[in-house]
């Protein structure tokens, strides 16, 4: 449904998006995420007609976002960064407003409008003035006005800004029922966002998409050496039983409040844990605590996306990290 | 059709969601009572010239000056506050034209406008059981009303799709409308090229044709141009300035 080749997008002082290929399906849920600047913002503006590309071509809903843009907008339910309304109307209004603009029939309008409102959980307050509302009725007031007109293809800047942690949940639940048959292009800085709702993430940094994947592919396949954690009462002598197991690369042990701490980092593939345990109830010691330090995505997010790396990760390899087998 | 009727439609909705709106519908009301008060002394003289009692109404000097004043006020949040707000990015992203934008936009300043007159008419509808009213006298001091009001209008918008600031924005609009304005002043002179220009530009001797019941096709060629040449530079901005600086 969103088709992006080659795209990049020049501003007169900096290029934002840099040679920009990937794709979204229907059905499927694609997050965006970066850090600021990174060029999500602009390679949505793009998608949605807003900004013309400097070079390459998006398609959405098989029409091309310049030549046929009216097309490929009317195909497009969009929320802005911004989450901009028009504050001094009601919200029924404004969602009513935005499903004649998006040229919903007329006797079509009411029920869409009743059907958004419900999906956002604005029935209670469709009669208040927006300015009224906390930023985060604002903000749900701006995705029903998004997805009134029912469009097959949703592209959402950043949908749960601002909102408490109960609205985040309800909306990403409403997300993932719409992209059950639509295509969802989500940006987000927030990681746990992605790793709930979406299907595949696209990382992008400093305009290049510098890794792709489902969330369990990015972070088994960066996930490096596996690394355990494990806690003893009292004060033992643990590190050369431990660094004698086999698979054990390297041990770092500290003792606090009555308690041994160790990480014990592996060798890749390898997992020690049965033999950790074993050592303890051999030697007697009180095992506490025992567990594998699994990578999260936000690790993955910070080593893609860190700048002082020497090496960054090469555009144009879907995962890769320098000197990491994939 | 029905998106351009979305767009006037809440604009139009948008003036009288706003507390100025009610100052300057009340203003224009009291302005109005006032003319018709000093219409009603005029007839009453003995021998006044009832013919020319609508030019009096139309070409009143304070109205004119309080209307220089409130358009840039009707149009400077017209562009400049859809840019300051975001909401250009949802107006421009849906599957509307710049120029429908601008259109519909324009369209819901000049619904308001006419609003502002709407009181008058009840007066010349007054007036008309106490005396005989040229009602094609007034008919056309009405279209004369509209397109004069259409065309500053139309500059305002002009100014308003130029800057994310509604003052400068009003002030931008003030600044070209005080020459289009005054242009007439320099009318005196024996240059007839000269005269003959400023004669066609010339928007008090216009209206004072208009009140008299003269409709000259040549006045609505400028004032219609003069519109669609401000709206499609406008539309043109918007097409190419989008983002904010």
């Amino acid at each position: 449904m969103i088709e992006v080749t080659s795209l990049s997008k020049r501003y007169p002082t900096r290029l934002a998006v840099d040679d920009v290929t990937f794709s979204v399906k229907r059905g499927e849920i694609v997050g965006f995420l970066g850090p600021n600047g990174a060029g999500k913002t602009t390679t949505m503006r793009v998608l949605t007609g807003f900004l013309p590309p400097t070079s390459g071509s998006a398609r959405v809903a098989g029409h091309d976002v310049v030549a046929e843009s009216m097309r490929a907008r009317a195909a497009i339910g969009y929320l802005p960064e911004s989450a901009a309304t028009y504050l001094e109307m009601r919200v029924a209004e404004y969602v009513t407003f935005r499903a004649r603009l998006e040229g919903v029939a007329g006797r079509a309008v009411r029920g869409r409008v009743a059907e958004a409102l419900d999906r956002c959980l604005l029935a209670d307050v469709a009669g208040r003035r927006i300015e009224s509302l906390s930023k985060g009725f604002r903000q749900r007031v701006a995705l029903a006005g998004a997805l009134v007109h029912q469009p097959p293809v949703l592209v959402l800047d950043e949908p749960t800004i601002g909102l408490d942690p109960v609205q985040i949940i309800k909306i990403r639940e409403t997300i993932r029922q719409l992209g059950r048959d639509r295509a969802v292009l989500l940006s987000t800085h927030i990681l746990p966002e992605v790793e709930s709702v979406c299907d595949r993430v696209l990382i992008i940094d400093r305009g290049r998409i510098v890794a792709e994947g489902t969330p369990a592919e990015l972070r088994s396949k960066l996930a490096g050496t596996p690394t355990l954690r494990a806690a003893w009462r009292g004060s033992v002598a643990v590190r050369e039983g431990l660094a004698k197991l086999p698979g054990v690369s390297a041990v770092e042990v500290e003792e606090s409040e009555g308690e041994t701490r160790a990480r014990i980092l592996c060798e890749p593939g390898a997992d020690p844990r049965d033999d950790v345990f074993r050592l303890a109830v051999a030697n007697g010691w009180v095992l506490r605590e025992l567990a594998r330090e699994a990578l999260s995505l936000e690790d993955v997010f910070v080593r893609l996306t860190r700048h002082d790396e020497a090496a960054a990760a090469p555009a144009d390899v879907a995962v890769a990290e320098p000197g990491e087998p994939s | 059709m029905r998106k351009l009727f979305a767009i006037v439609g809440r604009e139009w909705r948008a003036y009288f969601l706003s507390p100025l709106a009610y100052v300057i519908l009340t203003a224009y009301m009291f302005l109005n009572g006032l003319i018709f008060s000093r219409i009603v002394a005029f007839l009453s003289a003995p021998g006044a010239p009832r013919e020319r009692f609508l030019s009096l109404m139309f070409t009143n000097t304070y109205v004119w000056i309080f209307t220089l004043f409130i358009i840039p006020i009707l149009t400077m949040r017209l562009l400049a506050e859809e840019r300051r707000s975001g909401t250009l990015e949802v107006l421009l992203t849906s599957p509307v034209s710049e120029t429908m934008v601008v259109v519909g936009k324009f369209l819901g300043a000049l619904g308001f406008y006419l609003v502002l007159w709407a009181p008058s008419v009840l007066f010349i509808l007054f007036l008309r059981a106490k005396t005989s009213v040229d009602l094609g006298a007034a008919a056309s001091g009405y279209v004369g009303i509209a397109l004069l009001g259409a065309y500053f209008l139309a500059i305002g918008t002009f100014a308003s799709s130029l800057t994310k600031n509604q003052i400068l924005a009003a002030i931008l609009t003030f600044a070209i409308l005080i020459p289009v304005f005054s242009v007439g002043l320099f009318e005196s002179g024996s240059d007839p090229a000269r005269q003959s220009l400023i004669g066609y530009l010339n928007i008090w001797d216009h209206m004072d044709e208009f009140a008299r019941g003269v409709v000259d096709t040549r006045r609505i060629v400028y004032y219609l141009s003069g519109t669609a040449f401000f709206l499609l530079l406008a539309a043109t901005i918007l097409h190419s300035k989008k983002e904010t600086p």
